[in-house]
């Protein structure tokens, strides 16, 4: 460590502060924000947003006033935002994007990534449990009900490639999957990833934590300024990410940036796709499609992993 | 409130202002995790006055105040006050105005229906089906505009007869649109009974039965999907229904699943009634000359809203005002099924059980004062009501 220079430590500033983590995600997440509502609405026979929508519904909530209600720990109620976005934005330092090497990498980097993610989902039923508003208690409720749903199937079909790869640390795994197709041979794994990613960013049909004609806005009501529009950030980037781990994982690498973003905005097709085509689960209906076949897929695909290593062996 | 036992119960606000709740109406629902326990609903907030301020108004004007009762059905409003008054003043309508005001509410039912099935949709977190719906029943907004020039009051009744013709390019419209939206409805039909995620929210939620639809006074389609034999149309035709007769679309199951279907599958009838009225609408006048002063009596006039059962009640004492109107819409028959299939279900579930009965809040908003025995007299000057109001907001705003 004697041998860092002041010029490593800039470089490691910009790729944390500026590229390609820091504001360029957070532009790109934006960026992919508005790509997910112009399509959902060309789906649905309407217009949709113009370019430059998401920026300018971050920029008018920033400059709102944030209201903080009566009977919340005030600081609780400005830092879990904070916190939620911190956590999405050092996931990234892990992840491959945009189809760069990761800017940091260690052995097992895999599950803090998967859990800095999850942060957010913590963060938001945190937020709604801090308010006394109801819509936020039963939205907080559904949040990390929802989590406790989908976070061990999530886990585990990420685990699958980790597993044929034989490292649980990001770089590798991608090493290994440049080139391997693993869609074809851990199909059930891609596909409770992508339904995982999809409740993981409450993106309908698995929306019932923020149901806007049951609880209004779920955890995030009494939010108005400032701590929504970092919250909507939070989310632009983890989908990003997300999109990134799964299309790295599963659909042969993302070797380039212009292969990451054939791939990923593939996926985002497919989401954007089910976001259409399918009505809103009830939390009953969320937990028990978990549980009853997301986490059996995935299980039975690493018993299908298991007997096929040992066969090959 | 009521208190599941010793617990004080959680309790969630739907309304006065809810994105589920497109008009003001306040639910109080309790629940224990996510199970309803309890639901009340308090009416009143959309309280016009109508009925009072037709009292200072002629027959006439009445007309243009009760047909803005309600911005979905305002045909149909003006119908029953029409058929009421002409009833009372003994005269007789030109055909060929019964069967165009007989396709005009036809032309309603179809626009309200598919709002409705718009709403529903969107209540169930489908939001694609939404977009498509209100698309398609934009056909239909501009026929009407096509002839009144307006979309939502459409003002095609008068006292007597109608105001607007149908003539052949209209007529050729009607026909492209009704082709169209035929082949739409078939495609709904098939999502709402086979689209299996839909019909999770949809089939077994919030049954009722045949008796419990009959204790609770429900009307329209909502009585129909559980079985109970009530559709003015058929029971009493009223305008031309007699010359063109519908069939009543029964359900037996009785669950959202069925009122989807008893709506939608009504469509078809509208669409067969409006080509019929189409093929032979009778020659002869619009209008008929009615008396400025309208002969002491009361009268009754029911018609079928979308919604179900619309009842007027009509007293004239012979001046060219009318002493007492009474409007009675269907929401405010149904609101009690609501509050009482909600209990046992669960939250998620509370929008569209809502929405199942197609409820249109501002218009049922009356007011009626019970006064049993006791001295209580509530009348205000404007003054007094004035500075009651500033009192009232005054003390709740410190």
């Amino acid at each position: 460590m004697e041998s860092t220079t002041i010029s490593d430590i800039l470089l490691s500033l910009i790729a944390l502060l500026i590229f390609p983590g820091g504001l360029f995600l957070l532009f790109v997440g934006l960026a992919y924000e508005w790509i997910d509502r112009k399509l959902l609405a060309r789906m649905q026979n309407r217009v949709g947003p113009r370019w430059f929508q998401p920026w300018a519904d971050i920029i008018k909530l920033l400059a709102k006033e944030e209201v903080v209600p009566d009977a919340v720990d005030a600081r609780l109620f400005i830092g879990l935002p904070i916190i939620a976005l911190a956590g999405v934005l050092t996931a990234a330092i892990y992840i491959p994007f945009p189809g760069l090497p990761p800017v940091g990498s260690f052995p097992g980097d895999l599950i803090v990534t998967i859990f800095l993610l999850s942060l957010l989902t913590i963060c938001l039923g945190l937020a709604g449990a801090n308010t006394l508003d109801r819509f936020s208690l039963m939205g907080a409720t559904r949040a990390l009900t929802q989590l406790f749903a989908y976070e061990a199937p999530f886990l585990l079909a990420l685990l699958g490639p980790a597993f044929v790869a034989g490292s649980w640390e990001i770089n590798e795994i991608i090493g290994y999957t440049d080139g391997h197709w693993l869609i074809i041979t851990q199909p059930f794994g891609f596909i409770v990833a992508v339904i995982g990613l999809i409740g993981k960013l409450e993106i309908p049909p698995l929306d019932a934590p923020e149901a806007e004609t049951e609880i209004v806005a779920g955890a995030l009501t009494e939010y108005s300024g400032r701590g929504l529009a970092l919250f909507r950030l939070g989310k632009g980037v983890a989908l990003v990410l997300g999109l990134a781990l799964i299309a790295a994982f599963y659909l042969g690498g993302v070797a380039t940036p212009l292969l990451f973003l054939a791939k990923t905005l593939a996926l985002l097709l497919v989401i954007v796709g089910i976001h259409a085509l399918f009505t809103r689960l009830r939390i009953d209906q969320t937990v028990g499609l978990w549980w009853r076949y997301g986490t059996l897929l995935v299980l039975v695909q690493w018993l299908g992993i298991i007997i096929w290593q040992g066969v090959m062996i | 409130m009521s208190e599941v036992g010793k617990r004080e119960s959680f309790t969630v606000p739907i309304g006065p202002q809810h994105p589920a709740l497109k008009e003001p109406e306040h639910f109080l629902i309790s629940v224990d995790g996510e199970i309803v326990t309890d639901a009340t609903v308090r009416l009143g907030y959309a309280h016009r006055g109508i009925e009072k301020a037709v009292e200072s108004r002629t027959w006439v004007q009445s007309l243009y105040m009760l047909e803005r009762i309600c911005g979905i059905c305002s045909h149909i409003h003006a119908m029953a006050y029409c058929l009421g008054v002409e009833q009372l003043a003994g005269v007789e309508v030109p055909p060929r105005a019964q069967a165009i005001r007989v396709l005009v509410a036809e032309l309603e039912r179809i626009h309200s229906h598919l709002l409705w099935f718009g709403v529903a949709a969107h209540e169930a977190g489908f939001d694609t089906l939404f977009m498509y719906t209100w698309r398609d029943r934009e056909k239909v907004m501009d026929l009407l505009e096509g002839f009144s020039g307006n979309r939502v009051n459409y003002s095609v009744n008068v006292l007597g007869g109608v105001k607007f013709d149908i003539d052949d390019t209209q007529e050729i419209a009607i026909r492209e649109a009704i082709s169209f939206l035929e082949e739409r409805t078939h495609h709904y039909l098939d999502v709402v009974t086979q689209d299996a995620m839909f019909l999770q929210r949809t089939r077994g939620i919030g049954v009722m039965t045949r008796s419990q639809a009959e204790v609770l006074g429900t009307v329209g389609p909502t009585a129909r999907a559980s079985n109970v034999y009530r559709e003015i149309r058929v029971e009493a035709p009223y305008a031309a229904y007699d010359k063109y007769p519908v069939k009543i679309i029964l359900d037996s199951r009785g669950d959202l699943e069925a009122r989807f279907v008893v709506r939608l599958t009504e469509l078809f009838e509208s669409y067969r009634v409006i080509l019929e009225i189409l093929e032979t609408l009778p020659d002869g006048d619009l209008t008929t000359r009615i008396p400025r002063r309208i002969k002491a009596g009361e009268t009754v006039s029911r018609v079928e809203a979308p919604r179900g059962e619309l009842f007027y009640f009509i007293k004239s004492n012979g001046s060219d005002t009318p002493e007492r109107i009474r409007a009675r819409t269907p929401t405010i028959c149904n609101m009690m099924s609501v509050v009482k299939l909600l209990v046992g279900h669960q939250l998620a579930d509370v929008p569209m059980i809502l929405a199942g009965v197609d409820p249109c809040f501002s218009c049922n908003d009356r007011m009626v004062v019970l006064n049993r025995g006791r001295k209580m007299e509530q009348l205000f000057t404007w003054e007094a009501l004035r500075q009651y109001g500033i009192d009232y907001y005054q003390r709740h705003s410190a």
